[in-house]
């Protein structure tokens, strides 16, 4: 196991390229080497800044999205904008405004090149990347199935499968159909939800609460399982069509444990630093 | 021939007449003289070797005669007879020539063996000499040897050299125009010298003897004089004493505690020089006392033999009183128990004062056959306390020491060895005595110089000065930090009972100047509750809960929202930070299992504690966290967005000014405090 001090602050949000580790956090997004972190070396390659417009505080940087199309990457955070990086130069192209709040969490639609944001004033936002324009809002909590006003009006997850959408947050998790903006199903799940994923034809979503929930499309939830923490915050899984045999699902949250499910059942065991 | 022999028978004749002439010495000698007719001096005339033919024709004609003779005897006749008479005649006319042929040679031999020995006598005259030369010879070739090989005594002497002899000795001694040349004179002039300076040597080692003896004397005559001062010197100091009193000077005081100190046992005795030597160096507020009973100390150590006898005499006795009166089992483990922990009756009392003129009294017992020290303490304050509820353990004489170093709770004996001891008198742990006996802290034996290896029993430990010395500093101030603490909290605990935050005014820039939530209670609590209590599971599952640390519950309330915070006091505060665990009714019940802002709360308070020490010695440390945790409450309640569905207004108005209200993925409250703009942001 390898550790390494990346940032001063903490790490929101981490993406992988083939190559590179992006890490971002507390306003600045860095990447490493892959082969020098397996080396057990932890020199940054780069770092970058979006341009920000406040100097009072440094907004954090939440969310970040591959385009592998274009090979940019985008990052969303505490400025409430959307800003797009050309990997290569290490320009940042576009900034895409908006949102009233902080962005919470980004999604990808491939087909149509289209990014979805959700963020802490309660819409999701789609933007067409070659226009850099909003394309479509869905105020969530305004749809009184799916607001729970007790708990905010905040997105904090998304996912998108093209033609769907599913996101929940403050609200409750729900699956949108995104070219009719309706909400399809409800999840009965009480505790918010910190993030969520399409897998084969499951949703798997996780937050408040030890255990990772598998749903069914149709919006009943077919396994829980716990946990060692006492809440998620994000999980992430291998699903490398090259080496079938790896695929694991990992979730870490509140505590210094990291779980391992190697099969979606059971929790296999965990790391803990 | 014939006329030969007719001469020779001549001379024949008158030799033998001349044998009776000898008696007639008058006409003989003159006859003699006369007629001396030397046969000698024949014999020198006369030729060997003709005598020799003679002979031998001599012989032959015997031979013939005989022959004849013998020829006529046997042919017979009467002319033989004549013949034979004739030739007898001639025969005895050849033997007549024969003997004096015989006599000349008998004379020759005579002669030549004369001259024979003469020469032999000479040779022998002259080898004799030759032997008396030869020995004559040898004996001077080794008496020269032997002076030649003669080592004079003066050469063993180390003569000074040559350059130091010409420059030092006096010219009379040198005559060096003398002894340059002559190497003789030279040796002669150096031991001349030699012997000079030798006399005057031994000159000045007879002055200098003399001078000894005059010291030496002198020197007895001043020990008398001393030897007689002291009793003088005694009564002076006797004098003295009233004199010392009243200048505030005890030396006679110091005097007699070091007397005393010479029966402490090794441990104690440690401890005491340390310690005095401690306060004399760097503590001038350090007293140092030793308590108890000399006498009693005195008894201890008794000589063996005695011990011996009053052995066998109490064997004896012991016999008959056991058939007596037998103890039971239980009063005689009782006893024995006594006896194992008896403590020696000589103890060492240290007072350390402090600034505010607060005293901790601390007395060092030493249990003989443990051979560990134990220690009580008292702490006693300038003025009266009124001890509040909670404040009760604070200061109590069990648990103000607990822990001064880390993990040393005083229960458990140091000494590995005690267990053994134990297990024959049915003692299972110091603990259950500890409160008659002193706690037995891990510091303690170090100050008393006794060092117990952790794992292994040693058979003699004993009192060792260095590692009493090099534990004395930090052991003192350590003792010290830790009563001036132990007060401040009293203190402190007396105001939080009240429901008064005391903040002082060098941290109020810590915190905004309104803060409403507040502190509605302050107990102290078990520690079973505390581990009971459901919102604390993570700190006992860390191992910071042990029984050694004090338990309190803090209540902190605004509107309806009630703040629940157990705390877990380490007795080394405040080096070792309070741990605070939240659970907030408001709304439901938030724990840092369920709300992530909970948490932050918590590590607000927990994790950021060097903000709050405040200045040295930061005593403000648990005030201050007190303080905070309103203020986050505060916070907290203030910053919870506004839930359209409910009607009414918000139940805690925003009054704090925040830069942003959420932030990161987790949405946490901005909970730092920023002085001296006054805003909170996130961390």
């Amino acid at each position: 196991m390898v550790t390494f001090q990346a940032h001063d602050g903490p790490v929101y949000s981490m993406v992988s390229t083939d190559r590179h580790l992006l890490s971002a956090g507390d306003g600045e997004v860095k990447a490493w080497l892959w082969a020098e972190i397996l080396k057990k070396g932890c020199k940054e390659l780069w770092r970058r800044q979006p341009p920000y417009r406040t100097s009072l505080e440094v907004p954090e940087i939440n969310a970040l999205l591959l385009v592998p199309k274009e090979n940019s990457l985008i990052l969303a955070g505490g400025d409430c904008q959307l800003h797009t990086m050309d990997l290569e130069t290490g320009t940042f192209t576009r900034a895409l405004w908006g949102h009233t709040d902080y962005i919470h969490c980004l999604a990808l639609r491939e087909r149509s090149p289209e990014v979805l944001s959700g963020g802490e004033d309660g819409a999701v936002r789609l933007w067409d990347l070659r226009t850099a324009k909003e394309v479509q809002t869905i105020e969530v909590y305004k749809h009184e199935e799916c607001s729970r006003p007790h708990n905010g009006r905040w997105i904090g997850c998304l996912a998108t499968d093209s033609d769907w959408m599913v996101c929940g947050g403050g609200p409750a998790l729900t699956l949108w159909h995104l070219r009719s903006s309706t909400p399809t199903t409800i999840f009965p799940m009480r505790a918010p939800q910190k993030h969520v994923t399409f897998y084969q034809d499951l949703i798997l979503s996780a937050g408040q609460g030890r255990c990772v929930n598998q749903w069914q499309l149709s919006g009943e939830l077919k396994a829980q399982v716990p946990g060692s923490s006492p809440g998620l915050l994000s999980l992430s899984l291998n699903q490398q069509p090259a080496a079938p045999e790896c695929k694991v699902l990992t979730a870490a949250g509140n505590s210094c444990r990291v779980d391992v499910f190697t099969n979606l059942g059971y929790r296999a065991f965990s790391l803990s630093f | 021939m014939s006329s030969e022999s007719s001469k020779k028978r001549k001379p024949k004749v008158i030799r033998s007449d001349g044998a009776p002439a000898e008696g007639k010495r008058n006409r003989s000698d003159t006859e003699q003289e006369g007629k001396y007719y030397s046969e000698e001096a024949e014999v020198d005339r006369r030729d060997p070797g003709r005598d020799y033919e003679l002979y031998k024709y001599t012989c032959q004609e015997l031979q013939r005669l005989m022959a004849e003779i013998q020829d006529l005897k046997s042919r017979g006749g009467k002319d033989a007879a004549v013949e034979i008479e004739d030739r007898r005649i001639q025969s005895c006319v050849h033997f007549m020539i024969l003997k004096k042929l015989n006599r000349l040679a008998h004379i020759r031999l005579k002669k030549g063996r004369d001259q024979t020995h003469e020469a032999k006598q000479k040779v022998d005259a002259y080898h004799l000499q030759l032997q008396n030369l030869l020995y004559e010879v040898m004996h001077l070739q080794k008496e020269i040897t032997k002076c030649l090989e003669f080592k004079s005594k003066h050469e063993e002497i180390d003569l000074v050299s040559l350059e130091e002899f010409y420059k030092e000795a006096p010219p009379d001694i040198s005559k060096a125009e003398v002894t340059m040349g002559d190497p003789h004179q030279q040796t002669l002039a150096r031991l001349d010298w030699e012997l000079e300076q030798r006399k005057r040597l031994a000159e000045k080692y007879r002055e200098c003897l003399s001078n000894k003896e005059k010291i030496l004397k002198e020197i007895e005559v001043k020990k008398e004089y001393l030897s007689s001062l002291q009793p003088r010197l005694n009564s002076i100091m006797q004098a003295s004493l009233p004199v010392q009193e009243y200048l505030f000077m005890p030396f006679d005081q110091a005097h007699k505690q070091y007397e005393t100190a010479r029966h402490l046992p090794p441990p104690l005795y440690v401890l005491f020089v340390q310690t005095t030597a401690y306060g004399q160096a760097c503590d001038k507020t350090l007293s140092v006392a030793i308590e108890g009973s000399v006498d009693e100390a005195k008894a201890l150590f008794k000589p063996p033999e005695d011990s011996q006898d009053d052995e066998s005499d109490s064997d004896a006795e012991e016999e008959q009183t056991t058939k007596r009166r037998r103890p039971t089992l239980g009063v005689q483990l009782d006893d024995k128990r006594k006896e194992m922990l008896k403590r020696h009756p000589l103890s060492v009392m240290l007072d350390l004062k402090c600034k505010d003129d607060s005293v901790l009294h601390l007395t060092f017992y030493y249990l003989m056959n443990l051979n560990i020290m134990t220690v009580k303490a008292k702490v006693t304050t300038a003025t009266e306390l009124i001890t509040p509820i909670s404040a009760g353990d604070l200061l109590s004489p069990d648990s103000v020491l607990s822990c001064l170093y880390p993990g040393d709770h005083g229960k458990k004996t140091p000494n590995p060895a005690n267990q053994y001891q134990f297990d024959k008198v049915g003692i299972l742990t110091l603990r259950d005595y500890v409160l008659d006996l002193g706690h037995p802290y891990l510091w303690v034996q170090k100050l008393g110089g006794l060092h117990f290896p952790k794992e292994q029993p040693q058979h003699t430990v004993i009192a060792d000065h260095s590692l009493s010395a090099s534990h004395m500093e930090t052991t003192m101030k350590l003792l010290k930090t830790r009563v001036q603490s132990r007060l401040a909290l009293h203190k402190q605990f007396a105001s939080l009972e009240h429901g008064i935050v005391p903040v002082t005014s060098d941290c109020q820039y810590l915190f905004p100047a309104k803060v409403v939530s507040r502190l509605v209670k302050w107990v102290s609590i078990a520690h079973e509750d505390y581990t009971e209590l459901h919102f604390t599971k993570d700190i006992v599952e860390a191992g910071l809960a042990g029984d050694t640390n004090l338990y309190y519950m803090a209540l902190v309330e605004r509107g309806t929202a009630k703040l629940q915070a157990a705390v877990v006091l380490n007795p080394g505060y405040s080096s070792i930070p309070p741990v605070f665990q939240l659970c907030l009714n408001w709304k439901g019940e938030k724990t840092n299992n369920n709300d992530d802002n909970i948490r932050a709360m918590e590590s607000e308070v927990n994790v950021c504690y060097k903000e709050l020490c405040g200045p040295r010695p930061s005593h403000q440390l648990l005030t201050n966290q007190l303080q905070r945790l309103c203020v986050l409450l505060d916070v907290y309640l203030e910053t919870e967005s506004h839930d359209d569905s409910v009607e009414g207004p918000k139940e805690f108005p925003q009054e704090k000014m925040c830069l942003r209200l959420f932030r990161g993925p987790s949405r946490m409250k901005p909970f730092k405090y920023n002085h001296p703009q006054g805003f909170f942001s996130h961390r």
